[in-house]
């Protein structure tokens, strides 16, 4: 495997959506390849950064009540159907 | 009291209530605006208590809600927003920040100084079809093989798109971190 391959499979790399074989041909690589390691490296504090940043965003304290609220009332109004 | 419903009830609660942030996380993304997310993630949720018994245990139960979050979207919202421009996905160019902090800031710390809504506004900024792929998989962290079903494309498609979005994220908030002082630009 060359570094060109290799880049073009980073994010299958680092999403585990490679086989096995695959995943060790590039670990091989890497193993040999300063750079490569170095990119791989940083697309990964990218990826992670999205992981975190996008977990800051919650859903408001308002909409978990409303949504709470709202599955009380349809199991309630469904009794009384029944 | 119904038992059934109230074991309906709770099996709701334990497992789907927990992604309510994933199913508001996701209705941001497409509607692009808070007001909009709480409307879309709440008829989402009723929907999908109401069809709780379509839900396979043992599945993803995120993958679920987040397939119901975006039917909801394109059945009943998207219609009244302004459609985005349309891009063409195949003559995006090819790019990594990587050569540009090379020399300077390998490991990319300069991405631990963007915040949260700088963040969310350059995904925001993303095409539809860009949008949805990075949040799926990098907020939501579904595989290939959930997204492709979820969008109902195939993973070949998830995997180019993922990839130009991903690029294209890249580079905004590589030039965001620049505008901001984060990092030097590359000299010329
Ligand atoms: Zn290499």
């Amino acid at each position: 495997m060359n570094c060109h391959e290799a880049a073009a499979r980073v994010y299958e790399y680092l999403d585990r959506e490679l086989t096995p074989e695959v995943a060790l041909e590039i670990e091989r690589h890497l193993e040999a390849c300063p750079a490569c390691y170095d990119h791989f490296e940083f697309q990964r504090a990218f990826l992670e950064l999205l992981a975190r940043r996008g977990a800051a965003i919650r859903a408001p304290e308002e909409l978990r009540r409303r949504v709470e609220e709202l599955l009380h009332k349809d199991q309630a109004r469904r009794n009384t159907a029944e | 009291m119904d038992s059934s419903a109230d074991e309906k009830r709770r099996s709701f609660e334990a497992e789907a209530l927990p992604h309510l942030d994933a199913v508001y996380r996701f209705a941001r993304s497409l509607t692009r605006d808070a007001q909009r997310a709480e409307d879309l993630a709440q008829e989402a949720m009723l929907k999908a208590y109401r069809s709780w018994h379509q839900y396979r245990p043992g599945t993803n139960a995120r993958a679920w809600l987040l397939t119901i979050v975006r039917n909801t979207f394109i059945n009943q919202y998207r219609r009244q927003q302004h459609e985005g421009t349309s891009v063409d996905l195949g003559e995006m160019e090819s790019y990594t920040a990587f050569p540009e902090v090379q020399e300077r800031d390998p490991e990319g710390k300069f991405f631990d100084r963007i915040v949260d809504e700088e963040v969310l506004r350059a995904i925001e900024e993303l095409p539809e079809e860009f949008r949805e792929v990075v949040v799926l998989s990098d907020l939501e962290d579904l595989s290939y093989a959930e997204i492709a079903e979820l969008l109902g494309v195939p993973v070949g498609t998830v995997k180019s798109r993922l990839f130009r979005a991903r690029q294209a994220l890249q580079r905004k908030l590589y030039e965001y971190a620049v505008e901001m002082g984060y990092i030097k630009a590359r000299a010329k």
